[in-house]
């Protein structure tokens, strides 16, 4: 509990989220409370169904509570436009997907450079940020690649150099190991720990890995909707 | 140039062949790619739509190509022929004298018919009208010999009577009427410095004789104040008697006049319709090309997506070859439907009446859009070919992917 | 512009695809813009910005009746008038029926008054020289070129209304501002009048040039009035309106041409649509990945209709360009069949409204699927693999 003094980067109350099949509604998320500190790295777990990534898209705004407090990095996300909440993405989540989600006709620099289209800097700038993000997953040699001549590894790394290029201040990954191997996914969770404790992200990942879920600090347990328990992890 | 047509019709009709054995034998791929037309329905929609306005506009290309040359090349008997001035090339600058006129019915290769020789000396005139909107339109005007109505069997009188010779009376045909509706029966126009009656109308049967207006020749020589014929028109008691007949007017001192054979005359007019036809054919060739292009995209949009059902079905045991015809099948029906759009949409053109204007004699000729099930057919096989040359390469590409790769997809 | 590159790549993500749709744009294009410029050079045949002081009188029953000569006499007695020049239609060939130009008898003084702004380019001694042969003829450049025809040379003309086929001696050749207008020959009045008997005192039509183009409409009313009565009715009028009867006796080409220019352009309309959105679907995760990474909706419908408007901008250019290359082969083949098309060129101004017309069609086939496209939901188009 060395970091829960920190204000909480994730503040949910009474959080619920429904889905309308036609006229039936049907509960997703009901009721939820979480706080997650700065610098904190979770796992989200629960069967499929639990509503784990709903709340995960929820945390990162992409998706809209029914109801409930949904406060991130400092922004009531229920207050803020589409528009708006576009442009808080940017600034503040990066995105690390099951299936890489790369483009597939832009090489690893352009894809890496992708979230920084957005942003006022200059060609320079850009370059010398991505080359950072690439130098850090170790991939700078792979600069001119284009996703479907690397390695599934591979192209999670550039996935990762695309979500942290920007600085965000909080990682979301959906089963970010799903589709890779042992040894590659190891490569990964080590990555995203390194981001953790070396640069102070907070880590958010979805999961239903037990192994993937042990590199995390915090494992919060969901059942149908409901938090069932937060567990913290001993190293 | 035969050759090579017939021998690529040769291989379509033999490919055709095996498609349909294919298809009889194997049933069950060609029943995944219908089906699969019909998911996709969206696809299936815009590019039949697309290859319907496309096989419409080749069907009305087509009939307006053959409502000019059926025009003039209905318009003449094998056994008649015309006698002109010698390099006159149109009826219309062809000068007769009346006493060339008269030898030449004398001539015993001429027909008879008891006494007389079935000829007729006529003049031709242009006359200009003025459309209701304004726009002036040149018509022929002919003046004939009443047996020279005869010697026309296609022309057949529709309403009132024929024009009586002394009386300025004028006979219309009924395509004119159309398109200029104050040339009714019972009216009359001035023409020539006197009033001329209109006393009946006629049809010609899709012939350039649709486009004129016929009167009797002495009345319209004196209303122009013409001395001479334009053309004689003669009928030969036979076919072959064509050249030895050419011969002797040509030599004969008294004439040294041209004849041409009223089928060779009117198939040199079609050329009238040449600008409407090679935009015609420049149409109909890049729209072919376009819309096969874009069967093409909506084909491989299909294979790519079914990658995986020909994984399936080629583990199933079928072979690569049901799998090319399978997937040609499906482009033969989208653009089949294609071409059934578009016959319908050409039937709107159906009846239209138009016309242009021949530049060599400066005068009008009338033409009907027909679309007859002959042309739909043409439209409707030529979307068939669409389909088979807009369908193959995907096919191909459909029936080659790798086992390997088509299960991991 | 720093998004140009996504927009390129993604537009060639199948090339095989883009390259199909872009040569249906193309040939679409080129299509239009052929046939709207064939509609344009007609169109031009009868506007043209002639001096306007300029009209022709002929026969009122049409183009092949003669006037008499004496006419002329009254023209000439009127105040306004400057020159009256009669001219006769030839429609002879040299050597082979196919050589098709125009070739007028024209009265060989009064001619270079009246046509000074068509008949232009020859020196003073080259008129003299052909006004005092009898036989001479002047041609314009570029049938000279045509045939290669030079001052000096003699040339046979068949006539096909008349039956003469005079030899006529080149005198000069002109330059004129149309192509049709230089495709054209010209020999003495006096050679038809003397050498076809039934031409004697007869003329085809009288070329007036008055002082100002505001004497038109009163001279030739009074003119029309004056011959009201006699056996030989006159028309009077304008150059572009005697040109204005040859086209329209085309017919309904211009309806023919606008009927498939409209069925052109809906059918491209619907198959890029088609094609857009075959396109756009393909991408629905990484459409929903861009939006996530904080893509806002509107900057992504601005990147698919910028992708959209780059396909048909360029099948635009390249279907235009394609049309420039071959309006020359076109000049020709169909200057052969019809007269006015020798001028067939792209004007400006239609290469513009085609222009336009595509990037139109671009727009509005690429705007539809495009926002079905952002409308997804980002959950749902993650979702979509």
């Amino acid at each position: 509990m060395n970091q829960s003094f920190k204000a909480p980067i994730v503040h949910i109350h009474n959080l619920s989220k429904s889905y309308f099949r036609e006229t039936l509604e049907i509960p997703v998320l009901q009721g939820l409370d979480l706080d997650i500190p700065s610098g904190g790295f979770y796992a989200l777990m629960g069967p499929s169904g639990s509503g784990k990534t709903t709340l995960l898209n929820l945390i990162a705004g992409i998706d809209r509570p029914s109801g409930g407090v949904l406060e991130v990095c400092g922004s009531n996300l229920n207050q803020l436009d589409d528009d708006e909440l576009a442009s808080w993405r940017n600034q503040n989540v990066g995105f690390i997907f099951q299936n890489y989600n790369l483009i597939p006709v832009l090489n690893a620099f352009e894809n890496v450079e992708l979230p920084l289209l957005l942003t006022p800097l200059t060609r320079t700038q850009r370059k010398e940020k991505v080359e950072e993000a690439l130098t850090l997953v170790n991939l700078m040699d792979r600069l001119e690649n284009y996703p479907r001549q690397l390695s599934g590894g591979q192209e999670q790394r550039v996935a990762i150099a695309r979500a942290i290029v920007g600085n965000p201040m909080l990682l979301v990954a959906d089963e970010p190991t799903g589709a890779l191997d042992a040894k590659n996914a190891d490569e990964v969770l080590a990555m995203m720990q390194k981001l953790n404790e070396e640069f102070g992200k907070t880590i958010l990942v979805v999961t239903h890995d037990p192994k993937a879920a042990n590199f995390a600090r915090h494992q919060v347990h969901l059942e149908k909707g409901v938090l069932d328990k937060t567990v913290e992890v001993n190293r | 140039m035969l050759f090579f047509f017939g021998f690529i019709s040769l291989i379509f009709v033999g490919y055709l062949i095996w498609l349909i054995y294919a298809v009889f034998k194997f049933p069950v791929p060609f029943v995944y790619n219908i089906r699969s037309l019909w998911q996709r329905k969206s696809s299936t929609l815009t590019t039949a739509s697309a290859i319907s306005l496309v096989v419409s506009i080749f069907i009305v290309v087509l009939s307006l190509a053959q409502g000019i040359s059926k025009a003039f090349i209905t318009s003449g008997l094998p056994n008649q022929a015309l006698v002109m001035r010698p390099s006159s090339r149109f009826e219309l600058n062809s000068t007769i004298t009346r006493d060339q006129a008269r030898i030449l019915k004398l001539s015993p290769l001429v027909s008879k018919d008891g006494n007389n020789a079935i000829a007729s000396a006529e003049v031709i005139v242009i006359k200009l009208f003025n459309k209701a909107d304004g726009a002036g339109s040149n018509i022929t005007v002919r003046g004939i010999e009443p047996r020279g109505i005869s010697m026309r069997p296609q022309v057949r009188l529709i309403s009132g009577r024929w024009f009586q010779p002394g009386l300025s009376e004028v006979t219309i045909p009924a395509k004119i009427q159309l398109r200029y509706p104050e040339l009714a029966v019972g009216r009359s126009f001035r023409m020539g410095g006197r009033e001329w009656n209109i006393v009946g109308s006629f049809d010609a049967a899709g012939s350039s004789f649709d486009s004129e207006i016929w009167s009797d020749v002495d009345d319209v020589m004196q209303a122009f104040k013409r001395d001479d014929y334009s053309t004689v028109l003669v009928r030969l008691r036979a076919e072959k008697d064509l050249r030895v007949f050419a011969f002797e007017v040509e030599n004969e001192r008294r004439l040294q006049l041209e004849v041409v054979p009223e089928r060779v005359y009117f198939k040199e007019l079609t050329k009238a319709g040449d600008p409407i036809r090679i935009i015609g054919n420049l149409i109909t060739v890049i729209l072919t090309i376009g819309a096969i292009f874009s069967a093409m995209n909506t084909m491989y949009a299909s294979v790519a997506s079914r990658t995986r059902e020909i994984g399936t079905l080629r583990a199933l045991g079928y072979r690569r070859r049901e799998i090319l015809a399978s997937f040609q099948w499906e482009a033969i029906v989208l653009c089949t439907l294609g071409g059934l759009g578009g016959s319908l949409l050409s039937l709107l053109a159906d009846g239209i009446q138009t016309g242009t204007t021949s530049f060599d004699t400066f005068s009008d000729i009338s033409f009907a859009f027909t679309i007859t099930p002959a042309l739909i057919g043409q439209g409707l096989f030529f979307s068939i070919g669409m389909g088979i040359l807009g369908g193959l390469l995907p096919a191909w590409r459909a029936s080659n992917i790798p086992l390997t790769e088509a299960m991991k997809a | 512009m720093k998004f140009i590159n996504l927009i390129f790549k993604s537009l060639m993500r199948s090339k095989r695809r883009t390259f199909l749709i872009l040569g249906t744009l193309v040939l679409s294009v080129f299509l239009i813009t052929i046939l709207q410029s064939l509609l344009a050079t007609l169109d031009s045949v009868s506007n043209q910005s002639t001096e306007g002081n300029r009209f022709i009188v002929r026969h009122k029953s049409g183009l092949t009746q003669f006037l008499p000569i004496s006419y002329g006499d009254y023209l000439r007695q009127q105040p306004e008038v400057i020159a009256v020049a009669n001219s006769q239609w030839f429609g002879g060939y040299y050597q082979d029926p196919k050589n098709f130009f125009a070739n007028f008898a024209n009265d060989h003084t009064t001619m270079f008054t009246v046509f000074s702004d068509t008949v232009a380019g020859m020196t003073d001694a080259e008129i003299k020289e052909y006004q005092r042969d009898g036989t001479g003829c002047i041609v314009g450049q570029i049938l000279a070129d045509k045939f290669g025809w030079k001052v000096g040379d003699t040339i046979p003309l068949t006539g096909t209304i008349f039956p003469i086929s005079p030899r006529l001696t080149i005198r000069g050749i002109f330059k004129a501002r149309l192509a049709s207008d230089e495709n054209t020959l010209y020999f003495h009045y006096k050679l038809l009048e003397e050498s076809v008997p039934f031409m004697k005192g007869k003329t085809g039509a009288f070329w007036v040039k008055t002082k100002t183009p505001e004497d038109l409409p009163r001279l030739s009313n009074r003119i029309d009035n004056h011959f009201a009565n006699s056996p030989e009715e006159t028309l009077s009028e304008t150059e572009n309106a005697f040109y204005l009867t040859f086209v329209k006796m085309l017919g309904n080409i211009g309806a023919i041409i606008h009927g498939v220019t409209i069925a052109v352009i809906i059918a491209i309309t619907i198959v890029t649509i088609g094609t857009m959105s075959m396109a756009f679907k393909e991408r629905t995760t990484e459409i929903a990945v861009l939006r996530a990474m904080g893509f806002s909706a509107s900057r992504v419908l601005f990147l698919l209709m910028g992708e959209g408007l780059l396909l048909v901008t360029l099948g635009g250019a390249l279907g235009i360009g394609l049309a420039s290359l071959v309006a020359k082969i076109l000049r020709e083949v169909l200057g052969s069949a019809l007269m006015f098309l020798q001028d067939f060129r792209l004007a400006n101004e239609t290469i513009l409204i085609c222009m336009g017309l595509t990037l139109a069609i671009g727009l509005i086939s690429t705007i539809i699927p495009a926002i079905v496209a952002t409308r997804k939901s980002i959950v749902e188009g993650l979702r979509a693999l």
